[in-house]
């Protein structure tokens, strides 16, 4: 029997890998997606060859039995309640929402619905995150001194302006990239945050947006381990990729660079939008993390990434703005 | 000029090869280690002074390469004797050292230069160089690693004694204060975080610091790497473009060895690749502008600066909150 899904929102550019991922997965039929700006939905009807729903209720009422929430940020509770509301699992781009209100009006909704939800944290799902991950548990690096987390980019407006829109990111730079790295710390470490101090600025586009480009943290974990972030939009829009996922762990036993990214090919090709450009070659991780979502409810699990991974990471993400704005240490 | 090193430790060595390019007369050496003494001015071909004061007699120029807890004492007394002096980073271990040691070379006539070599490295340079042209627009972040192993040394190893070295923090990650300072003018906040072995000296460390005109720079510093791994980068970003370098890239040759206990490598040095020895470059600049009376491009002032930034990491790190400057 095949598993009807559908995707609620297409202002997240991620939703337009999510579909082909999707396309490609056997058991698994793609009903459509809805958005509610016409112009937009029928460019992606057409791009894509996608069944467009103007209205989210709409798909809602196709009987689907799992979503996902590639809406703003700040939309995110909305349709998830909706989704919960129609017996949908839910699968909800990160950060989980831009407020502690709504990601916890979400964890609400679902436990009274009886619906999964996770939280799209693909980089779980990375190969070289999962070998780092094991190398750290097996305590192959012995006791971690550090974390030097890179996760800087250009800036996203070009492909999406709301990145860049506070009312509904929740942020900038931050709110978009402090959460990936935040996780995986938690999950290599099996600790939590327990201090951020941040620096954030709009150092990158004083004239351009009016959120956070530049931002860099250093977090206390309570295993002992310090960890930077770097969650700056500062690679130029000229640059061969869109950025970076890199995490050094420091251990007293060794230490391990990853680069999540590092599978990639330059190319040199006149007329090509970056010249030169990176092109991958690595395995995508967004095709493993729907995966999951699919097989946790096929098997009728809670799935693998739950919706505190996503509370958590969003905390720190909070509480790096706060860090900012007070100029001293927060305790979470 | 005559020039004479005292110290015979790496360092030492270092320098005294690149006082072979200057042009200036390396006359001899003092060293509380007689027997690395004598080695030094046997591959030197140069003469072993009995002790400081006689090696001052001597020469026009002293090259103070000892532990950092010594420099306060010999820079005064080169002072007093009206010698120049080229003295090893960090300038001194306390701030008000360091003032008393500019003070007294300038009230003696003589110059103290701060050997901050690592803006003699030339993807150094000329990153900051890139940066001064406007090549990408105004700063942003700036990310600056400087990784090594525990420094290794067969008798005292006076760098793991903090009371002599100021520690890893200021020892190493100095360079890494002065060049970001350097790119980014005067710092107003610095917050840090340092992590220690459960057994042994290993450390790592990182720090966040502010600039008074708005960027930010991430320093990471450490010695934690196995024994030969020392590894540098540069990440600096712009409003209007981006410099990356790293020393996981770009050797123009690499190589593999194995080391004896002692050697000159057993203390981590970068490898510049093969353009002039940074060491070098850095002793031609001060010789030239002891000679004509020229300015330094980094002055003592600079040194005393960059140990300001890292004594506010140090005092960050033990009191867990940023240290405004």
């Amino acid at each position: 029997m095949t598993m009807r899904i559908g995707i609620l929102s297409f202002a997240h550019l991620h939703a337009e890998g999510y579909q082909a991922n999707l396309k490609n997965m056997a058991g698994v039929e793609l009903v459509g997606f809805s958005h509610e700006d016409a112009s937009e939905g029928r460019h992606f009807a057409e791009r894509y060859g996608l069944r467009w729903f103007p209205r989210h209720k709409d798909l809602l009422a196709e009987g689907l039995e799992g979503v996902l929430v590639c809406s703003e940020n700040a939309r995110h509770r909305e349709l998830v309640e909706m989704a919960a509301e129609a017996k949908c699992h839910v699968l909800y781009e990160k950060p989980i929402a831009t407020n502690p209100t709504d990601a916890q009006a979400m964890k609400t909704s679902c436990e009274r619905n009886g619906v999964h939800f996770m939280t799209a944290f693909p980089m779980r799902f990375d190969r070289s995150v999962q070998e780092v991950g094991a190398a750290i548990r097996e305590g192959r690096l012995g006791r971690i001194y550090g974390v030097n987390g890179i996760n800087h980019s250009e800036i996203p407006t070009a492909h999406r302006r709301w990145f860049a829109d506070k009312s509904l990111a929740g942020g900038g730079a931050a709110m978009d990239h402090i959460v990936h790295l935040a996780d995986l710390l938690r999950w290599f470490l099996s600790a939590e945050v327990l201090e951020v101090y941040a620096e954030l600025d709009n150092l990158f586009y004083p004239h351009a947006v009016e959120v956070d480009t530049a931002g860099l943290l250093l977090l206390s974990l309570s295993n002992g381990t310090q960890a930077s972030i770097d969650c700056s939009w500062s690679r130029p829009t000229w640059y061969p990729r869109w950025g970076h996922f890199k995490m050094e762990i420091v251990g007293e036993a060794g230490t391990v660079v990853m680069d999540s990214l590092a599978q990639y090919l330059t190319l040199y090709s006149s007329g090509a939008p970056r010249n030169p450009s990176w092109v991958g070659f690595g395995p995508d991780p967004n095709q493993a993390m729907l995966e999951e979502f699919v097989a946790s409810i096929q098997e009728k699990r809670p799935p693998s990434v739950t919706w505190n991974d996503g509370f958590q990471a969003m905390r720190v993400a909070l509480a790096a703005y706060e860090s900012s704005l007070t100029k001293s240490v927060v305790a979470l | 000029m005559r020039v004479g090193i005292v110290g015979s430790g790496v360092m030492a060595e270092v320098h005294a090869r690149g006082w072979r390019t200057t042009g200036a007369e390396l006359v001899g050496c003092a060293s509380v280690n007689l027997e690395q003494a004598t080695r030094l001015a046997r591959q030197f071909e140069i003469r072993v002074y009995k002790n400081y004061s006689e090696l001052l007699h001597d020469v026009d120029i002293v090259d103070i390469c000892v532990p950092t807890h010594l420099h306060k004492d010999m820079v005064l007394q080169a002072a007093s004797a009206k010698r120049h002096v080229v003295c090893e980073k960090p300038i001194a271990l306390r701030l008000q050292d360091g003032l008393e040691m500019i003070e007294a070379c300038d009230k003696a006539g003589v110059r103290l230069f701060i050997a901050m070599v690592v803006r003699f490295f030339p993807q150094y340079r000329l990153s900051r160089e890139l940066v001064a042209r406007g090549q990408i627009g105004q700063l942003g972040v700036i990310r600056l690693k400087r990784v090594s192993f525990v420094p290794q040394k067969p008798g005292d190893n006076w760098y793991l004694d903090e009371t002599r070295s100021g520690g890893m923090v200021v020892d190493l990650m100095i360079h890494d204060f002065d060049y970001a300072r350097w790119l980014g003018g005067e710092v107003e906040r610095v917050y840090a975080r340092l992590n220690r072995a459960t057994d042994g000296p290993g450390q790592y460390a990182q720090a966040i610091l502010r600039f008074k005109s708005g960027p930010m720079a991430l320093a990471e510093g450490g010695w934690a790497y196995p024994p030969g791994v020392f590894r540098t980068a540069i990440d600096i970003s712009g409003t209007e473009g981006l410099i990356e370098w790293s020393s996981d890239e770009h050797a123009p040759v690499q190589s593999f060895m194995l080391h004896r206990p002692g050697e000159a490598a057993s203390v981590g040095l970068p490898i510049a690749g093969l353009s002039d020895d940074p060491y070098a470059l850095e002793l031609q600049h001060a010789y030239k502008c002891i000679q004509s009376g020229e300015p330094f491009e980094v002055t003592a002032h600079d040194g005393l600066e960059a140990l300001r930034i890292a004594l506010a990491a140090r005092e960050s790190i033990a009191t867990g909150k940023p240290v405004n400057l």
